[in-house]
């Protein structure tokens, strides 16, 4: 049974009046526990629409969010649970920080849960060891942090609720390359620990190929593609015709594969291509 | 957080937006004290009656302006609630019933309930025809002659505009924290007033963070474009009163000769 699934959904903002834009049309989408997912379109395609729907921030104008097989909106009231349930972190997340320590801000989201201290205490120096903060740091006040510790306190303010699927949202914007290398190794490490569902929101094609283990092209409000990265970067002229790219390393081994150097296209990170590359001119098999 | 229509401006080409908005400004505020010294339905209909043609030649849709009055729609209804069972003199229109209500009650209320209308309708007309920039250029000039008093006139005019400017930009910040805070639990709906107001702590802190943040930055790029002050500042746009405005002011002259006459020779309600 899928994790998340997604019938028929439409959203559109202002419904009703002369301003009603469609942000995302006639969705239809199973998500696999486990996976991770990476978004990518482009501004205005209705990734962030969509992610919304998934914990209940949005209510679709139309269809049913599944989550665990359960329609979210069937009870109202149980809404908070969802939200628990399918962790969201949003872009720029550490403008949300706001309490007088890094502790207990990591620990708004647990106490919202109702959690005893103990487990309040357990989930924050766990979700503080996920995104590599060093224990000395929780009791800073978090405006004292740089840029990028900042960012990391807020994505432990998510994790620490424990979700089942945890979504993030260009969780790299604005981060120098060291800085996105660190936050997307931190992701990767934190699905293999925990075994959760990742969804990558990024308009990044480097950032998403190297991890994910599906890609979820979004573009005009509608779902394009939803396939393994091979499958996806396959079909890179469509991309292409969408404005969107596949990575500059796949680039060069589709030229290359096309100028008839026997090598395959699979190829997304730098790293990768490096290795054979250099085994294509030891004279060895690609 | 969002249908705030008081500021909003609705581009146009009518006379009201082509009147100067230094004269705008001072007959706007002409009509608010006029409404006050109206003291019949006959006074106040003449002043209704200017507000409607007002109203006609802005072109700006009806629809906008009575929205402009939801927001004191509360006020409005208490004010007419509390005058109608409040006001004793008079005749009573139910007599035997319980319902004390008298004809002065009802009179005061519907005239109490004209006022307002008047009152927010006239100065939203101002504001839907004039630009916020126009708007605070004008009382820019208005309160020069304070620079006698060593009163920096122009900081508070700018002071005014970035304030105005930023009211969107600080709406869609309260959104986007809004939802982060809700994404980790935050309950803003349930709760009794105490909880409700807790809840409200992570909203504030990082709204006036940021907003601290963004007065800095702006202060930087306004300094990195040699910003100094008002002083030797030339304008772009000059203002010039025309023959336009002199007719609103011989219009609005007019309307306060016929509200003083009215009072002066009808009953007064209030």
């Amino acid at each position: 049974m899928p994790i998340i699934s997604l019938k028929n959904v439409s959203h559109t903002y202002s419904q009703g009046t002369p301003l009603s834009v469609s942000a995302i049309e006639n969705i239809n989408l199973d998500i696999e526990s486990g996976e991770l997912v990476g978004i990518i379109g482009h501004t205005g395609s209705g990734k962030s629409t969509l992610v919304q729907h998934l914990n209940g921030l949005l209510k679709p104008t139309q269809g049913t969010v599944e989550i665990d097989g359960e329609d979210i909106w069937l009870n109202k009231k149980k809404i908070r649970s969802v939200r628990f349930k399918v962790g969201l972190c949003f872009q720029y997340p550490e403008y949300q920080l706001f309490e007088e320590t890094v502790f207990k801000d990591i620990s708004f989201g647990p106490k919202n849960m109702g959690l005893s201290k103990e487990e309040i205490k357990n989930s924050v120096l766990r979700a503080a060891n996920y995104v590599g903060l060093k224990e000395e740091l929780l009791n800073k006040s978090p405006f004292d942090l740089s840029g990028g510790e900042k960012r990391r306190v807020a994505i432990a303010g998510v994790m620490a609720m424990n979700p089942k699927i945890l979504i993030l949202d260009e969780p790299t914007a604005g981060l120098d390359p060291k800085g996105r290398k660190e936050i997307l190794d931190m992701i990767v490490d934190y699905r293999k620990k925990t075994g959760s569902t990742v969804l990558l929101v990024s308009h990044s094609m480097e950032d998403v190929a190297g991890i994910s283990s599906k890609i979820l092209v979004m573009n005009k409000s509608k779902v394009a593609m939803y396939d393994t990265v091979d499958n996806v970067f396959s079909r890179a002229e469509e991309l292409e015709n969408m404005g969107l790219n596949v990575p500059q390393i796949t680039r060069i081994f589709m030229k290359l594969k096309a100028k008839g150097v026997s090598v395959d296209s699979n190829v997304y990170t730098v790293n990768d291509g490096c290795k054979r590359l250099v085994s294509l001119m030891k004279g060895g098999n690609v | 957080m969002r249908g705030i229509t008081i500021g909003q401006y609705f581009p146009g080409n009518s006379l009201l937006h082509k009147m100067d908005p230094r004269i705008k400004i001072v007959l706007t505020l002409a009509f608010v004290f006029l409404i006050f010294f109206c003291k019949n339905f006959w006074a106040l209909g003449l002043m209704a009656g200017f507000l409607l043609v007002g109203m006609l030649i802005s072109g700006v849709p009806f629809k906008m302006l009575i929205k402009s009055l939801r927001a004191i729609l509360v006020i409005v209804c208490i004010t007419a609630v509390l005058n109608l069972f409040y006001v004793t003199d008079g005749n009573m229109l139910f007599p035997g019933t319980v319902i004390k209500i008298t004809d002065k009650g009802l009179y005061t209320a519907i005239f109490m309930t004209v006022r307002i209308a008047c009152l927010i309708i006239g100065s939203s007309l101002m504001t839907f025809t004039t630009t916020p920039t126009m708007l605070t250029d004008a009382i820019e000039r208005l309160l020069s002659p304070l620079k006698i008093f060593k009163i920096q006139v122009h900081t508070l005019a700018m002071m005014m505009t970035l304030a105005l400017r930023f009211i969107p930009t600080l709406i869609e910040e309260i959104d986007k924290i809004m939802n982060a805070q809700k994404a980790r639990g935050a309950d803003l709906e349930g709760g009794n007033l105490i909880d409700r107001a807790k809840a409200l702590v992570p909203i504030l802190v990082p709204l006036f963070v940021s907003s601290f943040r963004r007065a800095y930055e702006l202060a930087f790029a306004m300094e990195c474009r040699c910003y100094t002050g008002g002083n030797n500042r030339t304008r772009m746009k000059q203002m010039k009163i025309t023959y336009l405005d002199v007719l609103f002011i011989i219009a609005m002259s007019g309307i306060i000769a016929g509200v003083i006459l009215f009072n002066l020779f009808f009953v007064h309600l209030i």
